[in-house]
């Protein structure tokens, strides 16, 4: 999936613009007149530049005849789509819910659909779930003394 | 002597030796997995590493990514895939050469040369670095801030073929770190109010993300896409090696050199090297119409540059806690969470680190040659584990390390945000190694370059007026002529390739 270089330019442009509009209330070291603000604004100011050059080179391209958005082969497949999709969704769900659920109810959880979309056999993908959540969480838990969420399980742990 | 002997004290301990011992293997098992790379092994054993003292922490990364370099090679040879990107210089060459049925051969050299390349990257990084580091002490600010600004120019320089999103990856970097407690007076940056983002970007979770999450999200998009291995039987792999190093020890020689310096330039690493290695092997081999059927003298030259690219990586990291790669740029990190602040005083305060490194180095190289020729012989086994098993758990053990890096769910959104940015940047053409270099580099250049301004109070001259920093800046203002001459150049040429 690659956007045109207008695209990524103005993307730049806008975020340098937002960086150094939160530059402003920066104060300067005393008795000089510049302060923790300099840096980041130099830093804007180059990405800005960079941005205009790639809109500069995206507008040549459009007119040499360059889509908007040109979509690696893998999207024309709504099952490779639907992949990346799942394992960003997991992951956030990851974020949001294992404080409450707890790290071994939803790393099986995360484990187990993953497997089973990608086309590991049940059996196999329960075993191997099973399995690598009670090896993870040892090592990590008792092994290192991380402390993973315990959640739902806080009871029996 | 006494500081050897203290080396070898801390090397020689059983637990080291374990340690070395199992992230060897773990290395060649990622490297010798397609889609998982030298980097990413480091990635995955950082957060491991943090719970232990610094010569096993920095062992587990030598010995993980020395075998990872050489294993890229197998499925190589084997499927026509490399097994990291360093191994993609001569992917076509060893497959050919496995269609000749010279499989055996081929990777019986891949291993040898692997070895000795690797032993000659120590080498030079036992003579120079703590040469140079003698000659970094009396180094300044402005020396510093010039010393980075010219690692980052050359990352660009060299590294990538469109500068322009170079250099905005590079600047993106810079900018993400600047989130935090500024370096110079200690005001919060971009916190927007919360805790966790004064302690600034988590390093080591924002690396998983870049290098790992993205490379497992473009993983669980191909998933089905592997090669068919090569149903040949694996014979004796060190028969006729003998022969090609009487014939093409030059070769080794060249390859060798040009893999440390490339490795040393900041930015550049083993997959840059190979590439470098085997262009010109054929730009100068007496046979060039010979390459791409199946020749062995391209791959001498590029794989004994790959594994001595590592060793050059170490040099600057050291010296000046200037990454050479973007392995040395995460060990960066693991340095300065061991308290070990990379630069010239480490040869002073703790030499007997410095040694026991330069000594897993070469116990690594050497280890290299029983488990890369046990890896060879089991490599049907490792290149059958499903690829749709292994994604999910890698995924599943890159949340655990970023969360083991900040003990809190903020390591794991680190991660997540970072591995769909390196997506994004990926898949629009913009590299994602400069970013890193900006990540580790960005506080000590903007450390440097404040600390400069308020000792010149503000004049630009003062940082040219020591002798080693006027060099160093003009030199880095040359490369940034250079590179604003060769987009001039490119620009003005009509229909200028998208890029």
């Amino acid at each position: 999936m690659r956007a045109n270089d207008i695209l990524s330019g103005l993307a730049l442009i806008v975020c340098s613009l937002a960086m150094i509009a939160l530059t402003l209330s920066f104060p300067d070291f005393p008795g000089q007149k510049y302060g923790p603000a300099l840096f980041p604004r130099i830093l804007g100011a180059g990405l800005i530049l960079c941005g205009a050059a790639l809109v500069r080179n995206g507008l040549a391209a459009r007119r040499a005849g360059a889509p908007w958005l040109e979509l690696a082969p893998w999207t024309h497949d709504p099952r490779r789509v639907a992949s990346l999709l799942l394992t960003l969704a997991l992951l956030l769900v990851y974020v949001v819910a294992s404080e409450t659920i707890g790290f071994i109810p939803i790393a099986l959880v995360f484990l187990l659909v993953l497997f089973v979309w990608l086309g590991v056999r049940p059996i196999p993908a329960v075993l191997t779930a099973v399995l690598t959540t009670i090896a993870i969480h040892w090592f990590f838990s008792t092994m290192l003394r991380v402390p993973l969420p315990r959640g739902w399980l806080d009871p029996i742990l | 002597m006494d500081v050897l002997i203290e080396a070898a004290k801390l090397v020689f301990d059983p637990f080291v030796l374990w340690v070395i011992l199992a992230s060897s293997a773990f290395g060649i098992f990622v490297g010798a997995m397609p889609g998982l790379t030298a980097t990413m092994a480091t990635a995955l054993l950082v957060p491991i590493t943090f719970f232990m003292p610094p010569v096993p922490a920095l062992g587990a990364i030598v010995s993980a990514t020395a075998m990872a370099i050489f294993a890229g090679d197998i499925p190589a040879a084997m499927l026509r895939i490399p097994g990291t990107p360093a191994s993609a210089a001569y992917t076509d060459e060893s497959y050919a050469m496995s269609r000749k049925g010279e499989l055996d051969l081929n990777l019986g050299v891949n291993l040898v040369f692997s070895v000795i390349g690797g032993l000659a990257g120590v080498a030079i990084l036992i003579l120079c670095a703590p040469a140079l580091a003698e000659f970094a002490i009396h180094f300044s600010s402005f020396e510093y801030f010039w010393l980075a600004l010219l690692g980052l120019t050359c990352a660009i320089f060299i590294a990538t073929d469109a500068p322009l999103k170079g250099i905005a990856s590079l600047l993106l970097g810079l900018a993400i770190n600047c989130i935090g407690i500024d370096p110079a007076a200690g005001h919060p940056r971009f916190t927007f109010g919360s805790v966790e983002l004064m302690q600034g970007v988590s390093f080591i979770p924002a690396m998983i993300g870049l290098f790992a999450v993205s490379e497992l999200m473009r993983g669980v998009v191909t998933i089905d896409q592997g090669g068919a291995v090569l149903t040949q039987k694996i014979g004796n792999v060190f028969v006729g090696v003998w022969n090609v190093w009487k014939r093409y020890w030059p070769n080794f020689i060249r390859g060798s050199a040009i893999g440390v310096l490339i490795g040393a330039l900041p930015g550049a690493g083993a997959d840059i090297a190979a590439w470098i290695s085997y262009a010109v092997s054929k730009k100068f081999s007496k046979e060039p119409e010979k390459f791409g059927t199946g020749h062995i003298e391209g791959i001498v030259d590029a794989t004994s540059a790959n594994n001595s690219a590592l060793g050059g990586a170490w040099i600057p990291a050291l010296v000046f806690g200037i990454p050479g790669d973007s392995i040395t740029a995460i060990v960066i990190g693991v340095l300065y969470m061991k308290g070990m602040n990379p630069g010239p005083t480490v040869f002073l305060q703790n030499p007997q680190f410095i040694y026991a490194v330069f000594l897993i180095f070469i116990l690594a190289n050497l280890l290299m040659l029983p488990l890369g020729w046990a890896a060879i012989k089991s490599s049907k086994q490792i290149l059958r584990v499903p690829r749709n098993i292994l994604i999910p758990v890698i995924l599943l053990f890159c949340i655990v390390g970023s969360y083991a890096m900040t003990n809190s769910i903020y390591g794991v959104i680190i991660m997540l945000v970072m591995g769909v940015l390196g997506w994004i940047m990926e898949e629009n053409g913009f590299p994602i190694a400069p970013a890193i270099l900006g990540l580790v580099l960005g506080e000590m250049l903007e450390q440097n370059f404040m600390t400069s301004m308020i000792k010149s109070d503000g004049a630009f001259l003062a940082f040219f007026e020591r002798p080693i920093a006027g060099v160093l800046g003009v030199t880095t203002l040359l490369v940034w002529a250079a590179m604003l001459w060769r987009g001039i150049n490119r620009s003005t040429v009509p229909a200028a390739p998208v890029g």
